[in-house]
């Protein structure tokens, strides 16, 4: 009896501990959680290690937790800024490089990520990015095929679903205007280019309804509320790949932008969560998550292993015409900046939110 | 008989154990209270830990300005030599490079997202010039920054600093009114086309407004009826005004969607029976009226259930004699009835317009382009753009409006007046 009693305390206590040192993954929740969860925890050698938990995107609580030295976190998934920001004020740690998969052909990792790598903290993970989309049979005779489709109203009538940040807008605006993909940023540098990018919204505003969560855009789409939206081309990805909606996407001057993966400062389960990322960044890992979610692979060498894996989509569907970061419409977008954003973010912020309310 | 004392017998008054009275008496007041101060204890700490502390740490970041001086001392010693107008003088470049090369990296970061608030810009200035520091070569400095970025040669970056060199500074508080500080510390009014956060503050302060008149005139007649009714009916009244209180938020916002949208079952309705055209569908969401219909229904329990219980110990006798000494109904509901109602009113009209002047998760998802409100910007820069310190400027004179609320309520109505049930 004592025994039995004994056995089950230590059993208790062993499981309370082994429960407290799963690896704490922090990351945006919905279909992308679920491709993560897919992708790198049912593939690792020892899932149960692994803890996904949902957040809202920010700095906000990485930064309490940071400095008020209770860090409960281990990896948190993150938008390009916050990544630049968060190493910066050293929210995140600085990894080794050397310790992470080189590509088949024995590329480096850093050298086989289709960015530029913004600083030592960051773990690749995905592109997404900011695109119009349509659903079929919106429009009569000519279909929209350029981002300045989307600023015209007359030739394409009905509303249009914009996100309440400036983000992405801007870039679209100008590109919409006729300025090269490659000049946007030195436009976007001047008084005059940022004037010429309101002027350009200011042709869509009586028709603009806003959005500031991710399902909404499809939502507008689909009610016929807008004709028209900007979207996370994953969102309308997933509605056409798992559930056969009739969404068009428009893939000219879509916004890339980047997802990366950090380590916080002081994370409790170090070691394990550095082994973890590792893992996920693999090439492999990469093309996996590719099966679930139609984000792009941030790594060249992932892009490989899908091609000649097609149909490579879970459900037996082809994907390479839904990943944003292709060749094919890499001429035709455009990569943000964040760099530009950390500078003019706050300014233009204001500017877009006085804009909006007028 | 002999064994009792005179009571005449001088001394203090004793107890059985032979202390004096006054001391057992001390004591065991003492005692009380100090048993009284540890059933206190919890909500004290409590209240110190997340409340004080708290509040008084926002204060103090809405006007810390000390990291950027202490990081960068000498520059700003060398940035008070020079006569801001000629060119940056060499010494201005040796001393920032100095500066730089002793701090730590994550204080060149936070230095640097300090200063872009001051001038757009500074952010990847620093970081870049960062980069390059260990390769740099000594002095002279000017051409070498001026060769890693031509920005360097711009007199309004090195005049910005202007901006930062006291060690705590009202800039955030004039940011959250749209005035800014030119390089010399004057307050000036913001670029026109920046200017946000006025029309923010009176639209939250006319939403608010809105909002708790419209509660009031919806919630009186219902607290009426709820009041007056037989408990059978009042009872099933009660629990259809508690049923949305228990909804979560976010269902209630949903189901305003769905039915105001413009192909929501509103317009739908409507357009099938005739009264609007399939062109002129109402535009119920998604803006100002999204935004004031929502908060309404979602704040009008803490109107009713003030007013409710206040008129629930008002005795139906007062309005009988009213009538009786010939008053007409509706005068005795004016000025016997009405009057009696006011803590109630008061309580809730406060309650509503507190909650209502701090709200954001309904107008972030309803509010569209013109139903935003300040709490929106607090989130903002909370969560992305990470300027605390402004968030924390907003913060504060949200609490200082309301304060001043509470100070005008007690001079007109009394807030010993008030009850909330």
């Amino acid at each position: 009896m004592k025994t039995t009693l004994k056995l089950t305390l230590l059993a208790s206590v062993v499981a309370a501990t082994s429960a407290a040192q799963a690896v704490n993954i922090v990351s945006w929740g919905g279909a992308y959680t679920a491709s993560q969860q897919k992708a790198y925890q049912e593939t690792y050698k020892d899932p149960d290690s692994i803890n996904f938990i949902n957040y809202n995107g920010g700095l906000g609580e990485v930064r309490t937790q940071v400095e008020s030295g209770n860090v409960t976190w281990d990896i948190v998934d993150v938008l390009p800024d916050q990544a630049r920001t968060g190493c910066d004020e050293g929210l995140f740690e600085e990894l080794d490089r050397s310790i992470f998969t080189p590509a088949a052909d024995g590329t480096s990792m850093d050298d086989d990520i289709m960015v530029e790598v913004p600083n030592d903290c960051v773990v690749p993970q995905i592109f997404w990015s900011y695109v119009p989309f349509y659903e079929e049979g919106t429009f009569q005779g000519a279909q929209p095929e350029t981002i300045a489709d989307f600023f015209n109203v007359k030739k394409f009538p009905g509303k249009r679903g914009i996100h309440t940040w400036p983000q992405a807008l801007i870039e679209m605006a100008l590109a919409a205007d006729g300025v090269a993909i490659k000049d946007i940023y030195k436009v976007m540098s001047t008084d005059e280019g940022i004037d010429r990018a309101f002027a350009m919204l200011d042709k869509i505003k009586d028709h603009a309804v806003f959005w500031s969560s991710g399902a909404k855009p499809l939502e507008l789409v689909k009610s016929g509320e807008v004709s028209m939206s900007i979207a996370y081309n994953g969102r309308i990805g997933a509605a056409v790949l798992s559930e056969g909606e009739k969404f068009v996407t428009v893939w000219d001057g879509q916004v890339l932008e980047e997802e990366w993966l950090v380590l916080m400062k002081g994370a409790p389960n170090r070691e394990a969560a550095l082994e973890f990322l590792v893992h996920a960044s693999s090439p492999a890992s990469q093309a996996e998550q590719a099966k679930y979610i139609n984000y792009g692979p941030m790594r060249a060498s992932a892009f490989e292993i899908m091609a000649s894996g097609e149909p490579w989509f879970h459900n037996g569907k082809t994907i390479m015409e839904h990943m944003p970061n292709r060749p094919e419409v890499m001429a035709r977008s455009i990569i943000a900046n964040p760099d530009w954003w950390a500078d003019y973010g706050d300014s233009i912020t204001e500017r877009y939110t006085a804009w909006m309310g007028q | 008989m002999a064994s009792n004392p005179p009571i005449t017998d001088q001394g203090p008054l004793l107890t059985a154990d032979g202390t004096p009275l006054k001391v057992s008496l001390q004591r065991s007041l003492r005692q009380n209270r100090n048993r009284a101060m540890l059933l206190v204890l919890p909500p004290l700490l409590f209240l110190v830990l997340l409340f004080v502390i708290p509040i008084g740490d926002m204060l103090l970041r809405s006007v810390d300005d000390k990291l950027v001086n202490e990081v960068l001392p000498r520059t700003f010693d060398a940035f008070e030599e020079w006569d801001k107008q000629s060119e940056p003088p060499e010494e201005l470049f040796a001393a920032l490079f100095e500066d730089l090369k002793a701090a730590e990296k994550v204080e060149r970061g936070k230095v640097s997202v300090r200063m872009n608030y001051a001038k757009p810009g500074w952010r990847s200035l620093v970081k870049k010039t960062s980069r390059r520091l260990k390769r740099m070569d000594g002095p002279p400095y000017k051409e070498q920054f001026i060769k890693i970025d031509e920005r360097w040669a711009d007199q309004e970056f090195w005049l910005s600093l202007g901006i930062m060199k006291d060690r705590y500074t009202a800039g955030y508080y004039w940011n959250a009114v749209d005035r800014t500080y030119d390089f010399d510390k004057n307050v000036i009014l913001q670029d026109e086309n920046r200017r946000v956060y006025n029309l923010l503050w009176w639209r939250t302060i006319l939403v608010s407004f809105i909002v708790t008149i419209a509660c009031l005139l919806l919630a009186y007649p219902v607290s009426y009826l709820l009041a007056t009714l037989p408990m059978r009916i009042s009872n099933l009244l009660m629990i259809c005004v508690l049923m949305p209180f228990w909804t979560s938020l976010l269902v209630r916002i949903v189901a305003w969607m769905i039915m105001l949208q413009q192909n929501g079952v509103v317009n739908d309705t409507l357009v099938w029976a005739g009264l609007l055209g399939e062109e002129n569908r109402l535009a119920m969401m998604y803006n100002f009226n999204g935004t004031i219909i929502v908060m309404t229904q979602i704040l009008l329990p803490f109107m009713i259930l003030p007013i409710f219980s206040v008129m629930k110990t008002i005795p139906p006798s007062y309005m009988k004699a009213a009538q009786n000494l010939g008053a007409t109904p509706t005068m005795a509901f004016i000025r016997v009835y009405m009057p009696q109602t006011i803590p109630g009113v008061g309580a809730g009209c406060i309650l509503v317009f507190i909650v209502a002047i701090g709200y954001y998760i309904t107008p972030e998802l309803v509010g569209g382009k013109d139903g935003r409100l300040i709490g929106n910007m607090v989130a903002h820069h909370m969560q992305r753009s990470l300027n605390w310190g402004l968030a924390a400027a907003m913060g504060t004179i949200l609490l200082i409006m309301i304060l001043l609320l509470y100070w005008i309520y007690d001079k007109i109505v009394g807030i010993d007046n008030m009850k909330m049930g």
